[in-house]
């Protein structure tokens, strides 16, 4: 005979409840990291992906023509977008 | 479970549309962005050149003088709409003579076509038989002519674009001033606010959203202004008005080169992103996170 505690029960109320949960948008997600915005892993990635290009092009025009291969650029990126998505 | 198969069922055949006219597409430029193609050449070849196009990008003096102005004229425009959106909103919201003439008029300019825009004020500011130049040298002995001077030429198009997109602030911001439920004000009146107060702490608060979407669909299109500053000085004088949507129609059409245009344009669309996603950051995210 198992035990079953009150929360476990399925009411039509509980179900309504999970819905709404998983309604919500992606800004209401309760995943506070060292972002100053609530985010979900999906927002994190976008924030990666934006960052990854910005520092592409920035590392294009200034860092390359010193000498500095472009895949340093992609590593660093890969690092942050790591550490965003874990972390963030 | 039911109800979510049903729901995809019935969004099925837009989800189809969006993908082949959407995202394909979006890809096909991205991957564009990555290759050398000219399709009228005598070699039509597409060549893969990995980063080129965008290291060509970033030294482009023309592509970043068009950012710079592309930039600028957003701000402005932009600012300028919806300032004057919600002065107009607010007009609006009360009852004065010949309000319902006035308010078709005023949305007018909206139903029309960018291209008519620009051929519209092309006439009104062509210089011997333009109205605008005519008063202006008339009234205060100014001098206007837009083939020449890059300030004013500027400064038309940013007054084009304010006179064509104002109305769609002021409509966004009237459903949304409507819409305000009364009791606040009350209580704020009772307790004893100044309308700059209620200004502050309720109306804009409450309308916020409102404006934000409107700020972002301002923002993307005034990013990618293109047909109504063809038309009214193509671009000129000099680069002055040669905002990015123009360059990536002078790359595309006039040289037919597809791989650069395309790099451009994903370019404009991460910069559409950035801003608008800072500004999300910046004026929506803390108060969701205080709620």
């Amino acid at each position: 005979m198992t035990h079953t505690e009150p929360q476990d029960i399925e009411t039509p109320q509980n179900e309504i409840e999970r819905q709404e949960e998983s309604r919500q948008s992606p800004t209401d997600a309760k995943a506070p990291g060292f972002l100053p915005i609530q985010t979900n892993w999906f927002d994190r990635l976008f924030i990666s992906v934006v960052i990854w290009t910005g520092l592409c092009l920035f590392w294009l025009r200034f860092l390359e023509p010193a000498g500095l291969s472009l895949n340093f650029a992609h590593a660093i990126a890969v690092v942050i977008g790591i550490v965003l998505i874990w972390k963030g | 479970m039911q109800s979510n198969k049903l729901g995809w069922f019935l969004l099925a055949p837009t989800l189809v549309v969006l993908f082949f006219f959407g995202v394909v597409p979006f890809l096909y430029v991205v991957w564009l962005a990555f290759h050398q193609w000219n399709p009228f050449a005598v070699d039509p070849t597409i060549i893969y050149n990995g980063a080129e196009n965008f290291r060509r990008l970033v030294f482009d003096q023309a592509f970043l003088s068009s950012l710079g102005v592309t930039l600028a004229f957003t701000f402005f425009a932009v600012t300028t709409q919806v300032i004057l959106g919600y002065v107009l909103a607010q007009a609006f919201m009360r009852d004065f003579p010949g309000k319902a003439i006035f308010r078709t008029i005023h949305t007018l300019p909206l139903i029309m076509a960018p291209i008519i825009v620009g051929s519209i004020w092309k006439l009104m500011t062509t210089p011997s038989i333009g109205i605008i130049p005519h008063y202006l040298d008339q009234w205060f002995g100014y001098d206007l002519n837009i083939g020449q001077s890059a300030i004013a030429a500027f400064t038309i198009t940013v007054i084009m674009d304010v006179w064509h997109w104002t109305p769609l602030v002021t409509l966004t911001l009237i459903a949304a001033l409507v819409s305000l439920p009364p009791d606040p004000f009350e209580q704020a009146q009772i307790d004893g606010a100044n309308r700059r107060q209620i200004f502050w702490h309720i109306t804009l608060p409450m309308i916020s959203p409102a404006i934000l979407a409107t700020v972002f669909i301002r923002l993307m299109d005034a990013l990618r202004t293109v047909d109504e500053v063809l038309m009214l000085t193509g671009g000129g004088p000099g680069s002055a008005t040669r905002y990015l949507g123009v360059h990536i129609f002078r790359e595309v059409f006039p040289r037919t080169n597809y791989g650069y245009g395309s790099a451009v344009s994903v370019i404009v669309l991460y910069l559409t992103i950035v801003v608008c996603w800072l500004l999300f950051v910046g004026l929506i995210a803390p108060r969701n996170k205080k709620a």
